[in-house]
């Protein structure tokens, strides 16, 4: 980590501005939409059927959210197991991402279970099942997300450590919990390694079932989509999307906090995009031409529109716009092509989910509720919303000496090994 | 005293004569055998009346032996009441049911098990209890209601169980018996066979087919189930016609084929209706006696029936002075005339021809005006 | 880099394997269940008269929906096809030979796969398949995650979608309380015609088999069930082909295979997982000393 770029909490943007309040807004709409299909059921609240189990909740908020994710574990491989130093400015901000992502999937996942009180369940060793893919699915997560938390558990200590003053009748635990963060601040900077590489192992695992998911209802997909190397294609169009999800968070967060894009350090972790990218359309066009099913990507039908569209825009475009210097080095070009590849990786997912699902004996096509819109688009809003809080409050974003302004919270570099 | 005991042992000697007669001339005939291969019920070789070592009941091939069993002797109805506890018996009329069943298989289309002697109940098979262990064969519900029920659900699509069982409380009984579809205690009308059917085909250059259904009966002796071999009650009852469908021209033909199979399409087609078949049409009108005859008789070439040489002796080979009763012809030969050799006054043996009498008379006398014998009756061939 | 690529390889290699028909074999205590001895019902449409007894004795066992008898004498519910609800375990379907062009009805309910995809693919094991032969639900142990429903594939599973606290996934039970006492299952005790006969599954293909011998102008010659999806408990005769039937195609791979093949693969005794964490640590010490041999210079000054 360079020494004039420190992670340090923004200060100088207020929480609410005009942006946050319309967020704000949209993601009230969306807890309220939560509370309704908490009260009237799934029946109530979503288009779900007997024919359709599974619609926007499973194929966006939850298999994209995983996906888009999948940030925190690249970043994390390339800066501190390949020890790539000069990205670590780039890694907490995607650690933050993942952990929220996280929370959010878990968020959006109760939603959909029909009884969410009973998501612990998989814990139990009586209950579990280890030919479940869903199985490995959910208890990778449920650890990757308590991984991630222990992996930020430093970076609220480096905050908080030794200052930790509650208000009003909560003083009383001030000094338990100063020191117990004081602990964990010492143990974990010794130990983290063992959790960082625990991170990357879990997101392989997971993010390559989450592919296998489908492939257990072979006279319902697609052609198109149904594939036995699909965990495969799962896992490399995570890796891929990795990197382009940090650009896209980045860019953004530097226009909301009034920060100097870091067009250096993006347009160099870009490069890796074309040929992870690349990696992924050769398995895909090898997967699709050992399978035979070329004539099905050309018939004109619906999910060949669908297919087209999700592999010309989201995975042929980027490698076209990123194998070039130019694009890569501006901060419009890196922009445009990592929203197309986290396009094309959602795209993916909800193709998989909905649109290569096709029943046996369909009634009326799916298509999500407003209540179902309402919770995924609410609870996207309330991740940016967190993610807005936390930068604001805690050292995530590496700020240049130049705009840290005159901030007393920030403390000296704690090297997180 | 003796002469009566003697009178007594002669009279029982006759008596047990008169009776044991017929059964020791049945013994000695010959018994008709089954033709139904023996081991298909029987497991020995030589089954007794003791022990008749059968088969315990499921074949798989059907048992029917058809002349041994006769509709007169059936029951006309039959009371079934397994469920009397349940229901009122179900009144089974037996009749209507077997006077339908020869327009299908006859007796076939519900007894797949009817061995030579009484026909056993299907309770002797079919086991009443509903934890029979097998499985091969349906209990006694299933025996009876696949009987019933898959005939029933064709033609009335309906399977209710009042249609057969009347509830064994009494203010259900009324409603149950006053279903106008019911068919209980009625009794199947008479089929009536119609005269001709006309069909309209959509063969243009001949459209109309007329078919002589009586004629076919009359004439050559159809049964009804030769042509309606596949019928079914739900052909002509299924109310709501589902199972109705359009054949293709080849089983329309089929069924016709069977004997027209080398006819021209002109045999049956034509562009107008066609009457009925009169053998005067073909210049030789029938008398009383060949009226009788089964065509078969004098058309022997298969069943094609080509047209005859109307000679007589070209079928009446054997006929001649001698054997042949010229009386039945209208005229009693006199004694002269009588032994007489056929062909003196019949020319060329043409019969049909008046004969000719100046061979021996020349007072130009015909048989019409000195008739040589006695005039019976006035008769044409 | 380097990491990835090689992981890459490794799954391909699984991935590979899995399709190619996977050498790799789910483990083998997955089934224990000799499955010719387990309880099945052999559906013969051929006797089956469409008179939805089986649906009425199914709802009063299980205090479904209605269970007044005169409603299930309602035949207009044919003109529509229906499938098997959260209030309806078993439906009779109407269909029409298009042979004779005389209708013939089917009962449908869950057929208790031999290898089912549903307890495959459930995440707590509530569902299981027994050793009667009954793949039975726990509600207890559900979370409602629905992926039963994406996995069956006989789309048999419905959802009480209605219920917002405790919805269960509702299916025919095989009447396993029934069997447990040793009785056959409502539906085939009521039916009239006797078109649903119980037995084990051994019995009952011998059965279809001598049936279809028997009456080979009656019946299509295949036993629906007997082989689909590795056989299922629930088997079919029919007198026309089953793609007529509302049926689905399908092969005699088990369902779950494929996806155990990978899972199994990839989780053989935790060595996969196991060996990448060593080896991305291996990489990440290497990497790190020698990066500290550089700038322990630097560091110092």
């Amino acid at each position: 980590m360079s020494a004039h770029e420190v992670p340090t909490p923004i200060t100088r943007v207020p929480f609410f501005t005009k942006g946050t309040m319309i967020v704000a807004a949209i993601a009230g709409l969306g807890i309220l939409a939560y509370i309704y299909r908490l009260i009237y059921g799934i029946g109530a609240a979503t288009n779900l059927d007997d024919q359709y189990p599974w619609g926007i909740w499973i194929a966006i908020d939850v298999a994209s959210g995983v996906a888009l994710a999948a940030g925190g574990f690249t970043t994390a491989a390339l800066a501190d197991i390949f020890h790539k130093e000069r990205y670590h400015v780039i890694v907490r901000p995607a650690l933050l991402t993942a952990m929220l992502g996280y929370t959010f999937v878990v968020i959006g996942l109760l939603a959909d279970l029909g009884r969410y009180y009973n998501v612990w369940h998989p814990m139990l060793p009586s209950m579990w099942q280890g030919n479940s893919v869903l199985f490995e699915v959910g208890m990778c997560v449920m650890v990757y997300l308590t991984v991630l938390y222990i992996e930020f558990l430093p970076i609220v200590a480096e905050r908080f450590g030794g200052r930790v003053s509650l208000p009003g009748p909560l003083r009383v635990f001030n000094k338990l919990i100063d020191s117990w963060l004081t602990i964990c601040h010492k143990f974990l900077g010794r130990f983290i390694s063992l959790f960082i590489i625990a991170g990357v192992v879990l997101s392989c695992l997971h993010q390559s079932s989450l592919g296998t998911l489908m492939v257990i209802a072979p006279t319902k997909m697609h052609a198109l989509w149904y594939s036995p190397i699909s965990p495969l294609m799962f896992l490399m169009s995570a890796i891929a999307v990795g990197f382009p999800m940090v650009i896209f968070e980045s860019l953004i967060a530097s226009r909301s906090f009034k920060l100097k894009p870091e067009t250096k350090i993006l347009s160099s972790i870009a490069t890796y995009t074309p040929v992870l990218l690349g990696a992924y359309l050769a398995v895909k066009i090898g997967d699709i031409t050992l399978r035979e099913v070329w004539p099905l990507v050309f018939d004109g039908s619906y999910e060949s529109i669908m297919f087209n569209i999700e592999i010309l825009l989201g995975v042929v475009a980027p490698i076209v716009l990123l194998s070039q210097r130019k694009i890569r080095n501006s901060v419009a070009g890196l922009f445009t092509s990592a929203s197309l590849v986290i396009f094309g990786v959602a795209f993916n997912r909800i193709n998989v989910f909905l649109t290569a699902y096709t029943p046996l004996y369909p009634g009326k096509p799916y298509f999500p509720s407003i209540f179902e819109i309402m919770v995924t688009v609410g609870l996207i809003c309330a991740l940016v919303l967190v993610y807005r809080f936390i930068v604001l409050n805690l050292p995530v974003i590496a700020v240049p000496p130049s705009e840290r302004g005159t901030d007393k919270a920030t403390i000296s570099t704690v090297k997180t090994a | 005293m003796t002469k009566n005991r003697l009178l007594i042992l002669f009279a029982i000697v006759i008596a047990t004569g008169i009776v044991a007669l017929p059964l020791l001339a049945q013994r000695n005939s010959p018994v008709a055998m089954p033709t139904t291969d023996c081991t298909r019920c029987h497991t020995c070789e030589v089954p007794t009346l003791r022990e008749p070592c059968l088969k315990s009941c499921p074949r798989t091939e059907m048992v029917h032996q058809q002349g041994n069993h006769n509709l007169q002797d059936a029951p006309d109805s039959m009371l079934l009441s397994q469920l009397a506890d349940l229901y009122q018996p179900v009144h089974f009329n037996h009749k209507v049911h077997a006077s339908m069943a020869q327009m299908g298989t006859d007796c076939a289309t519900c007894h797949h098990y009817s061995p030579p002697g009484k026909i056993p109940p299907c309770s002797d098979c079919h086991s009443a209890s509903s934890e029979s262990t097998d499985l091969k064969k349906p209990n006694l519900k299933g025996a009876y209601h696949r009987q019933c029920l898959s005939c029933h659900r064709e033609w009335s699509h309906d399977t209710k169980c009042v249609l057969c069982h009347i509830p064994n409380v009494e203010g259900l009984m009324k409603s149950a018996t006053e279903d106008p579809t019911d068919i209980i205690g009625k009794t199947h009308p008479v089929i009536t066979e119609p005269v001709k059917k006309v069909y309209q085909t959509p063969y243009k250059p001949a459209p109309v087919v007329t078919f002589q259904h009586k004629e076919h009966i009359d004439l050559f002796g159809f049964r009804c189930v030769d042509c309606h071999e596949k019928e079914n009650c739900g052909n002509c009852h299924d109310i709501e016609q589902t199972s109705k469908i359009k054949k293709t021209q080849e089983q329309v033909h089929a069924i016709c084929n069977d004997c027209h199979k080398e006819d021209a399409c002109s045999k049956c087609h034509d562009t107008k209706e066609r009457p009925g078949f009169s053998h005067n049409k073909t210049g030789w009108p029938l008398n009383q006696y060949h009226n009788q005859l089964d065509c078969w008789a004098c058309h022997p070439t298969g069943r094609q029936i080509s047209k005859l040489n109307s000679m007589c002796i070209s079928c009446h080979k054997g006929w001649n002075q001698a054997n042949f009763k010229h009386a039945v012809t209208g005229l009693l030969l006199d004694e002269v005339h009588a032994e007489m050799e056929c062909s003196d006054c019949h020319a060329d043996h043409r019969y049909e021809a008046d004969p000719k009498c100046d061979d021996c008379h020349d007072d130009g006398r015909t048989a019409k005006t000195a008739p040589p014998g006695m005039r019976t009756k006035h008769s044409g061939r | 880099m380097s990491f990835t690529r090689r992981d890459l390889f490794k799954m391909a290699a699984v991935g590979a394997a899995a399709s190619v028909g996977g050498n790799l074999q789910a483990s083998d205590d997955a089934y224990p269940i000799d499955c010719s001895q387990t309880y099945g019902v052999l559906v013969d449409t051929v006797v089956c008269i469409g008179c939805r007894k089986c649906e009425w004795a199914c709802n009063n066992e299980h205090k479904l929906s209605t269970t007044d008898l005169k409603t299930f004498e309602d035949k207009s519910v044919f003109q529509q096809h229906r499938r098997p609800v959260d209030n309806a375990y078993t439906v009779v379907n109407e269909f029409k030979n298009p042979e004779t062009a005389k209708p013939y009805t089917i009962k449908v309910q869950c057929m208790h796969c031999n290898q089912p995809a549903c307890a495959s693919a459930c995440i707590v094991g509530a569902l299981k398949k027994n050793r009667l032969g009954s793949v039975d639900y726990d509600a207890w142990k559900c979370i409602g995650c629905r992926y039963c429903m994406v996995a069956c594939p006989f789309q048999v599973p419905a959802y009480e979608y209605n219920e917002a606290l405790k919805p269960r996934v509702m299916k025919c039970t095989f009447c396993l309380d029934r069997l447990e006492e040793g009785r056959k299952p409502a539906c085939v005790g009521i039916c009239p015609n006797e078109a649903l006969t119980f037995g084990t599954r051994e019995q009952l293909i011998d059965l279809a088999k001598e049936r279809i011998k028997a009456k080979p102008e009656l019946y299509f010659n295949h036993v629906y069930g007997e082989k689909e999806v590795g056989g299922t408990s629930w088997m079919y005769l029919a007198s026309t082909d089953f793609i007529n039937t509302e049926l689905p195609k399908l092969t005699n791979d088990p369902i779950p295979h494929t996806t155990e093949t990978i899972q199994h693969g990839i989780f053989k005794s935790f060595v996969p997982p196991l060996a990448l964490y060593g080896l991305l640590g291996l990489i990440m010490h290497s990497l790190r000393e020698n990066k500290e041999d550089k700038e322990s210079d630097d560091e110092r000054s």
